[in-house]
């Protein structure tokens, strides 16, 4: 594991966070990770949904199982982490 | 012996001027301490300051308003205040004397700068009186909160913040660096004078002097509104020096400055102020909200001065206006949230009441900063607390040195504006706040932010433990809930209820 610090914006929270991430790991784990330090916390959980990941400004997702060091993600760039209908891509 | 009126002889004493021989007048008064951005001394032999005083009118004046507020304190250091007022209010005056005591200090050594290094007799003659001013603020609000410092080790902060890395303070004291400290005289009249003691320094000892008196707090009351009396005298050094400067052809060279002058003292205040007023002060004792103050001072006076002189308003200042709306509730939440890395005890003033009273002056405020309130109301009444302290960090702005932060839940518009400059990629909490770094970047690039230096490892064992450490915030100064969660009751009683039962 590699740790990979990301800034995160998660929706509904008030605030940018330092998340630390795994750059070996998939983008889903990134979300899990940030979700570790809004859901629950600031943010309600929202069941059914998942959580997809966009950089700030794009409104594509990266692929859920993508590997985050095979993306073009870089430390401390600002990802959105936005709730999303599971089959929706 | 007759003595001679005031007025008889005060423009001639004013106007007394040298002309130096030994040394030129460049040197006597570089630019890089003057600022006098190239307007002759003739020119600013014009400067006129509106309020004139001399020295044994000026002693007799503060002799009476020392002897008033520490008469105060005495008469009323044994009426058990400390013991008997909300929580949330000594949380207030926790946060004032460490986050403005030694800020006087600074400003202090900002009009001795003018003093020294003013162009204009005037004004050194005002900074004269201004620098005293900021010592007898310095030294009353180290002693004042001096009384508590045994039963409470927080108030020992008065004192000490401003020596720590704490990350309030590094907000603070970034802040007294940029306008108060690091600057040449005229910036200094401009920035520190005109934008934020005349702009800004209402808002906190005029505001909350009203409130501690509804409160029953006189000593503080008394207190911060003698200080206020001299802040409205010295404030004045700033307008005649904008005259000048406008009269010579320097009219987007000041505006400029009164924008940096303002940006700055709005993030302080905001973050200082906003809190107290719609959070920490008990609701029954709230006169306005701190969005009702902001529009009496910043929009109905400030706004009126900036035009009188015949300034535009600042490009941002729409931006600015909205901020009222949000900006001040978000760092309540990022103050409370990480409640174990401040010097004071935050109130949450979200019981079901304060909720109605916060929808009621912040239309939307349940649909948006009630909804991270919603999730946090919930773990304190189900005990899990662990899930109401933070377990990171929050990205801190490269420029106030404050959270990243605006609007969550239905209104979630919480955005990074970044920036490249010379290979480093700076984040920063608005435009307002990327146009500041823009302005001198030189000025600003090298300075790290808590993250950043956590991040290039200078902050061991890199956790909360070791974070706190770096922070210097001792056992027994860590902050926590002011009311002990005695607040999350109502909730209790009937949790699906948001609405008193
Ligand atoms: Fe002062
Ligand atoms: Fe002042």
């Amino acid at each position: 594991m590699s740790q990979l610090p990301i800034i995160s914006n998660f929706q509904g929270d008030f605030l940018l966070q330092l998340v630390l991430g795994d750059s070996e790991g998939t983008i889903n784990s990134l979300a899990e990770a940030a979700a570790y330090h809004s859901v629950g916390r600031r943010v309600a959980p929202q069941p059914g949904k998942v959580i997809r990941v966009r950089r700030q400004g794009e409104t594509g997702f990266y692929k859920p199982d993508a590997k985050v060091s095979d993306t073009d993600i870089k430390a401390m760039d600002c990802l959105e982490f936005v709730f999303s209908d599971p089959d929706k891509k | 012996m007759t003595i001679l009126d005031r007025s008889e002889w005060y423009d001639i004493a004013r106007e007394t001027n040298w002309t130096p021989t030994f040394v030129t007048e460049e040197e006597l008064f570089p630019e890089v301490m003057t600022g006098g951005l190239g307007v002759t001394r003739d020119k600013w032999e014009k400067y006129d300051e509106p309020y004139k005083t001399s020295y044994p009118e000026y002693v007799k004046i503060q002799r009476e308003k020392d002897a008033g507020a520490y008469s105060v304190k005495a008469a009323l250091e044994r009426n058990k205040l400390f013991e008997t007022a909300d929580p949330g209010w000594i949380s207030i005056l926790k946060s004032h004397y460490g986050g403005l005591a030694l800020g006087e200090y600074a400003a202090m050594s900002a009009e001795a700068r003018m003093t020294r290094f003013g162009p204009a007799p005037g004004m050194r003659n005002m900074a004269t009186f201004g620098m005293l001013d900021e010592n007898r603020h310095t030294q009353l609000q180290l002693y004042f909160p001096h009384e508590h410092c045994s039963k409470d080790r927080q108030f020992d902060w008065a004192v000490k913040a401003y020596h720590t890395n704490e990350w309030a303070a590094i907000a603070t004291r970034r802040m007294v660096d940029d306008l108060f400290l690091g600057r040449d005289a005229i910036s200094i009249a401009i920035m520190l004078t005109f934008a934020f003691e005349t702009g800004f320094t209402n808002m906190q000892f005029l505001g909350l002097s009203s409130d501690a008196a509804e409160v029953g707090d006189y000593t503080f009351s008394s207190l911060i509104s003698s200080i206020q009396t001299d802040e409205s005298r010295h404030a004045q050094i700033g307008g005649p020096a904008l005259e000048v400067l406008i009269a010579n052809g320097k009219k987007a060279e000041a505006e400029r400055m009164v924008y940096q002058g303002i940006a700055g003292a709005w993030r302080l205040f905001c973050v200082l102020t906003g809190p107290s007023m719609d959070y920490n002060t008990p609701l029954a004792h709230r006169k306005h909200s701190f969005k009702e103050f902001m529009q009496e001072w910043i929009i109905g006076q400030f706004e009126r001065s900036l035009i009188d002189l015949g300034l535009d308003l600042p490009w941002y200042w729409d931006k600015l206006v909205a901020e009222f709306d949000y900006m001040h509730h978000a760092y309540q939440l990022g103050l409370w949230y990480w409640r174990p890395t401040i010097w004071w005890n935050p109130a949450a003033g979200v019981t079901p009441d304060e909720r109605d009273w916060l929808e009621e002056k912040y239309p939307g405020w349940n649909d948006t900063f009630g909804k991270c309130w919603d999730v946090i109301i919930e773990n304190v009444v189900a005990g899990r607390m662990d899930k109401t302290y933070p377990e990171t960090l929050p990205i801190l702005c490269n420029m106030s040195q404050l959270p990243i932060c605006a609007i969550p839940g239905n209104g979630w518009n919480v955005k990074d504006y970044p920036l490249e400059y010379q290979g480093r990629t700076y984040h920063f909490n608005s435009e307002i706040d990327r146009w500041m770094f823009q302005q001198s970047p030189e000025r600003y690039r090298d300075h790290m932010s808590l993250v950043d230096r956590l991040l290039a490892g200078q902050i061991q064992p890199p956790d909360i433990g070791g974070i706190l450490k770096y922070m210097n915030i001792a056992p027994g100064e860590c902050g926590d809930d002011a009311h002990k969660y005695a607040w999350a009751d109502a909730y209790r009683v009937n949790p699906f209820s948001k609405s008193a039962a």
